[in-house]
């Protein structure tokens, strides 16, 4: 599989405190992948770092071949507008915009007209199961909802990659399953990578691979939550 | 709660804390000043009773607004009416909730504290910020009646720096400003609600009313139809109709007052609306929903503003008036060769008119600072969905520039509305001034009788028309927005701070 995105000897700190001490990770063209490990161990720095949001202290996050790091904050704004999609647990709708005016917005930033825009919002809600609540504001909505628009924000623009940073942590059991069989149904049919940050077993068997973390390094023992080789 | 244990806590807290603090110990500081300059003007020894005119002057000072005792209570009225909205600042600074502000006190919560403790510890912080700012106030005011103990070449004083308010003014000084910016601060967060989870802020969901837009529209048009109206009148020859609708039109303004002073929550709603319809931009539909979910949010500090340019517009107004009336008094003198009025005392309405700016001016920066107060609760409170947007690849300047139009907005049909509607006060009034037209006798009681008698000499009528001052309008109008434009200014920091990465990761 050729390696869309790439992190070489990633390094950061947050003050005195390392949270990456020399990470190597590779992303395939549509591979879904799980970064997991126990609280504090750098998975969301790691994706952070991946996704252009933080900047390595040393190593280099490659994207297409290219040295992210070296790109300003706006073109880095840009790659993650159009490029990438990126999903959290929680906080990420506007509650003052409606839903499909909350998934229109990547696509108004990119230039489109307001027509095309909500045209196209309303039917990447419809397929996630919420294009009903097109014009519902988010504090309307139950959690699952909520979180099944944000999933169709971060994938409007038809990213390449997905991040998630614990996209189902806010959600019971079973509506986090339903909404991550909808992440990985729609990564799988558009082809787009998608990088998992969890804690949980149960989410990590959603990806083809995982990959373990301890204490800001790939964990030596390779065992992770044990799924994938 | 023991008090220590409620001063520990409330002075613990980060460097957004600290720049909360500063600013509730300025704004007190501040408060401090303007109530002991009240409090000196009060000291100022009464030489007799108002009516014996002159006699009861106090004739060491060069300003008759302090000279004149039946002017004095003016003068203190006005600086306690200035002191009203420092100190109102001096609470609402409490709003400026910084993200560990809010942790701590969900913490307390989480560790037992009840909601009233919670507020109690909120207010205690801004309580001890405001004594250290009326201290500093207190000493302020001793040095610049220092500084400004200075005497004109007739040997005037500017300001009666050589008397000192009374040490009860002194203590109370101290005491109040303290207690009442506390006492405000709790009053404020009553729509704030602090859970052990987070602090959590009420909006009112309720769209505002269209009654105060209507008065706003009367307000702004009626001068365009009431004076016509009131000239048709008199063309048909009824005087006390064309004095009814003159009446009428000035209670129209009036009204229309009101509805610029409490109607900022509607000019909010319909400015949101009306971007949200016609912006084609990210920064638009995000300004305009955010303005149409939350209108009310600084509507209070925006009324205050609105209110000192409706008092600024009126004081221009007035200026004209004078200065047209003046002019007039004059030409009708130079024509009649006599003496048809004000003479010597034109710096009096002058100075009192200048008098007035200047507080018109100090309100507008302190309203415009609690509109920052607002705007930066607004940003700090979403910080997480901005931090969010940004992750997501959402350019700051978006943000910013939604915050931009959030701001500027309601505020520009808002700044044109009082203006218009404080001229309309004085306008409504009158347009044109008369001088002259009075006439002396020279011949005996007899010949006098007759008014078309040849020994009457007649002093010419000069009528001018008092013109709408736009320079000066404009100077108003333009230092407001300028004021608001700082305002985005400190709102685009409270931004940055806002966009931070951190707040992905905490609860």
């Amino acid at each position: 599989m050729n390696a869309l995105l790439t992190g070489t000897g990633l390094h950061r700190s947050y003050g005195p405190t390392p949270a990456l001490r020399g990470i190597d990770i590779e992303i395939g063209e549509g591979e879904i992948v799980a970064v997991t490990g126990p609280s504090g161990c750098g998975k969301s720095t790691l994706l952070h770092c991946l996704a252009g949001i933080l900047k390595v202290d040393a190593g280099e996050v490659r994207f297409r071949d290219q040295d992210i790091g070296l790109w300003s904050e706006s073109a880095r704004s840009r790659l993650r507008r159009t490029e990438f999609g990126v999903l959290f647990q929680f906080g990420q709708l506007v509650p003052e915009l409606t839903a499909a005016e909350n998934v229109a917005l990547p696509l108004l930033l990119a230039g489109s007209g307001r027509r095309e825009a909500r045209k196209s919002a309303t039917l990447w809600l419809g397929r996630f199961g919420v294009g009903d609540l097109a014009d519902q504001l988010p504090g309307r909505m139950s959690g699952g909802e909520q979180q099944r628009c944000a999933v169709a924000r971060a994938l409007v623009t038809e990213p390449k990659v997905l991040f998630a940073d614990e996209p189902t942590g806010a959600l019971d059991v079973l509506t986090g399953e339903q909404v991550l069989t909808e992440i990985v149904h729609v990564a799988r049919e558009q082809g787009t990578s998608v990088v998992l940050v969890t804690h949980e077993p149960k989410i990590a068997a959603y990806a083809d691979r995982e990959i373990a973390l301890r204490d800001g390094v790939l964990d030596p023992t390779g065992l992770g939550l044990g799924i994938g080789s | 709660m023991r008090p220590s244990t409620l001063a520990r806590l409330a002075v613990a807290g980060g460097r957004t804390d600290v720049l909360r603090m500063a600013f509730t110990a300025v704004s007190s500081a501040l408060a401090a000043v303007v109530l002991l300059s009240a409090a000196a003007v009060v000291a100022v020894p009464e030489l007799g009773d108002p009516d014996e005119g002159s006699n009861a002057w106090n004739q060491q000072y060069g300003s008759q607004l302090i000279t004149d005792p039946g002017l004095r209570p003016g003068v203190v009225a006005t600086l306690l009416l200035l002191a009203v909205p420092v100190l109102f600042l001096a609470g609402q600074s409490i709003r400026f909730g910084s993200p560990a502000r809010d942790r701590r006190l969900a913490a307390m919560r989480l560790a037992g504290a009840t909601p009233g403790q919670a507020v109690l510890v909120a207010a205690g912080e801004t309580a001890a910020a405001a004594l250290l700012g009326s201290v500093l106030g207190t000493g302020a005011f001793l040095v610049l009646r220092l500084l400004l103990d200075v005497r004109s070449e007739f040997g005037l004083l500017l300001l009666p720096t050589d008397v000192l308010p009374s040490p009860l003014a002194f203590a109370l000084v101290l005491l109040l400003v303290p207690l009442l910016a506390g006492l405000i601060g709790a009053f404020l967060l009553r729509r704030v609600i602090i859970t052990p989870l987070g602090v959590v802020r009420r909006t009112r969901s309720k769209p505002p009313r269209l009654w105060p837009g209507v008065l706003i529209i009367i307000g702004v048009f009626a001068p365009f139809v009431i004076r016509p109206l009131g000239r048709l009148v008199v063309r048909a020859g009824n005087r006390i109709g064309a004095d009814l609708s003159v009446a009428a039109g000035f209670a129209l303004v009036l009204l229309a007052v009101v509805g610029v002073i409490v109607g900022t929550g509607w000019l909010s709603y319909t400015a949101g609306r009306l971007l949200h319809r016609f912006g084609r931009r990210p920064a638009t539909l995000l300004a305009g929903r955010q303005l149409m979910a939350d209108p009310w949010n600084g509507s209070r500090t925006l009324s205050a503003l609105l209110a000192a340019l409706v008092v600024g517009a009126g004081v221009l107004g007035y200026r004209a008036y004078m200065i047209t009336q003046f002019a007039a008094t004059d030409e009708a003198n130079r024509l009649g060769g006599g003496n048809a009025g004000f003479g010597g005392t034109t710096d009096f309405y002058l100075n009192s008119a200048a008098l007035a700016g200047l507080a018109v001016v100090a309100g507008l920066i302190v309203a415009a600072a609690g509109i920052m107060v607002a705007l930066g609760e607004g940003i700090v409170s979403r910080r997480r969905t901005y931090a969010a947007l940004v992750a997501a690849g959402v350019p700051r300047r978006v943000l910013g520039e939604s915050i931009a139009w959030q701001t500027l907005a309601p505020v520009v049909p808002a700044i044109l509305a009082a203006l218009t509607v404080g001229l309309s006060l004085l306008r409504g009034t009158g347009t044109e001034v008369t001088a002259g037209g009075g006439g002396s006798c020279a011949g005996t009681e007899a010949q006098c009788a007759d008014p078309n008698s040849p020994y009457w000499q007649m002093d010419p009528v000069v009528t001018m028309q008092v013109p709408v001052p736009f320079g000066d309008l404009l100077a108003l109008g333009g230092a407001a927005f300028v004021l608001m434009t700082l305002v985005v200014g400190v709102g685009l920091f409270f931004l940055r701070r806002s966009t931070d990465l951190d707040e992905l990761r905490t609860v």
